[in-house]
């Protein structure tokens, strides 16, 4: 398993495709932060809330990357074929898979981190430029990073399953990418009765983890225990595809 | 640009690696019995058997569609039989112990993240196989890649990818070789050495199976071929027998496959 690992570790850093992710990721937390700092107005920012829900853009854009990085580990192999001499070498395909699962997380992990440390620097300077009194104490702070290093760990172990049992890029990326950005935006949102349901939708889950919206979302350790859950779902729903299934 | 294409005139001599641990002399190398894959209504592979013992080039020959590809994926683990069954070494390939160091295969030359370096592409196979790194060296000199190793593999000539394939396969030196139309993309000088690495390899007393659907390139490197059409097997001969009854090579493969064909 260790060697297996190492292996996926290898290709996660031999091509661009991760440093491409993590370049786009900064990029977006840095805007995103900056516009909700700087353009909402200063009542829409006073409570400790509200300002979490700015620095908290660190773990939701790190949510998003890092499934599609856990996505691309084993949609690319199918893509490009290299799934073949992987399977060749290692025909355990269950081993390869955890291995690509362990791997993501790690390196999902290591997104989370550096999203969330950045929205936070960044969100606190957009504070402090407005003279807003910034709410958050060293608990907060704690909990965002490692709440949103956590969730992104877990959901790149989601897109490893879930690219796994898709298996074509294009619409695995897309369908990661609607449903973060879209779909739970409506079910988390302003639609009335909604949000009782979906707050157990696996994208506020992860915002519950790191300490955001107390009010609408489920409790930091619930939603870790429950993102952690649908990892472990997605995880093995890739497993049972991916040994059942003939390599295409 | 030209001598990179070309591949090296060795005979192909790699160091031993440590023999795996299980020695299953008495099976065949291969044991194909009654192995039957359908897709839906189709019959991709029909009641095929075969074995084939150490030391022997093998043409595997049949027109596109055959089955030919189906029959290696089969054999290779990557699908799953309908009916019968396919063993190398006495085993499913997915039962294999460290099968990198049994059996070596290219199934597609372009199975290469165009992103990755030839020479990470091979370690990570080396990785996951538990092979030392230095026989990542040895394989890319071997098929004279050692120069463009560094160099992303959207870079490489289809010759280049052909050759860092087999060097993928060669990388547990194997005892036996799986090649789904190899000498696709290769230059003469390329099949020129392709040809002379797989008669040294089989010197050695390793185990060649080549698809191919040209016979001019099997007819001069196989010791005997099996032809299939339609999934099932038509002809299973030698060579020098089918040279010493007048025939040709030609002759028996357009004979027995003109139902395809037609």
């Amino acid at each position: 398993m260790r060697a297996q690992l190492r292996s996926e570790l290898l290709k996660q850093r031999s091509t661009r495709t991760n440093l491409g992710l993590f370049a786009a990721m900064l990029g977006l937390v840095s805007l995103a932060v900056l516009l909700h700092g700087l353009g909402l107005a200063a009542e829409q920012l006073g409570s400790a809330s509200d300002q979490l829900m700015v620095l908290g853009r660190g773990e939701f854009l790190a949510a998003l990357f890092a499934a599609l990085l856990g996505t691309m580990s084993i949609t690319a192999e199918i893509r490009h074929g290299t799934i073949r001499p992987t399977f060749l070498v290692s025909p355990g395909r269950g081993r390869v898979v955890a291995a690509k699962v362990w791997a993501s997380t790690l390196i999902g992990a290591g997104f989370g981190l550096a999203a969330c440390a950045l929205a936070a620097g960044i969100g606190i300077a957009a504070l402090r430029l407005r003279g807003i009194d910034v709410q958050l104490d060293g608990g907060d702070y704690a909990l965002l990073v490692a709440g949103g290093a956590a969730a992104a760990a877990l959901w790149a172990a989601i897109g490893v399953g879930i690219g796994a049992v898709v298996r074509s890029q294009v619409p695995t990326v897309v369908g990661v990418a609607a449903w973060l950005l879209f779909v739970e935006g409506l079910l988390v949102g302003d639609v009335a009765g909604v949000a009782n349901v979906g707050r157990f939708a696996p994208g506020a889950l992860g915002m519950a983890a790191s300490g955001q919206d107390p009010d609408t979302l489920v409790a930091p350790a619930v939603g870790f225990v429950l993102l952690a859950l649908y990892a472990v779902a997605a995880a093995a729903a890739g497993w049972v595809a991916t040994t059942h299934r003939d390599v295409v | 640009m030209a001598r990179t294409d070309a591949l090296p005139k060795s005979d192909g001599g790699t160091r031993p690696l440590p023999a795996p641990k299980e020695g299953s002399a008495r099976d065949p190398v291969i044991g194909v019995r009654s192995l039957t894959k359908r897709y839906g209504e189709i019959t991709a592979v029909d009641e095929l058997s075969f074995s084939l013992e150490a030391g022997t080039v093998t043409g595997f020959l049949g027109p596109n569609g055959a089955g030919k590809t189906t029959t290696l994926r089969l054999l290779l683990g990557l699908a799953e039989p309908t009916s019968g069954e396919a063993l190398v070494f006495g085993h499913h390939y997915r039962a294999l112990d460290e099968p990198a160091r049994r059996v070596g295969a290219v199934l597609e030359s372009n199975d290469l993240h165009p992103g990755r370096s030839g020479r990470d592409h091979l370690r990570a196979l080396a990785l996951a196989a538990e092979l030392p790194p230095s026989r990542v060296e040895e394989v890319l000199e071997l098929v004279e890649l050692d120069g463009v190793a560094g160099r992303r593999a959207r870079t490489y000539s289809l010759g280049m990818r052909q050759r860092l394939g087999l060097a993928a396969a060669l990388l547990g030196d194997p005892k036996l070789l799986v090649l789904d139309e190899p000498a696709n993309g290769l230059d003469p000088e390329g099949v020129h050495w392709l040809r002379s690495f797989l008669r040294g390899f089989a010197g050695r007393g390793g185990t060649v199976l080549i698809s191919s659907h040209v016979l001019a390139e099997v007819a001069q490197t196989v010791d005997q071929v099996l032809i299939i059409d339609r999934g099932r097997l038509v002809a299973s001969a030698r060579l020098d027998e089918l040279a010493s009854r007048g025939e040709t090579l030609e002759d028996t493969y357009l004979e027995l496959t003109a139902g395809g064909a037609s």
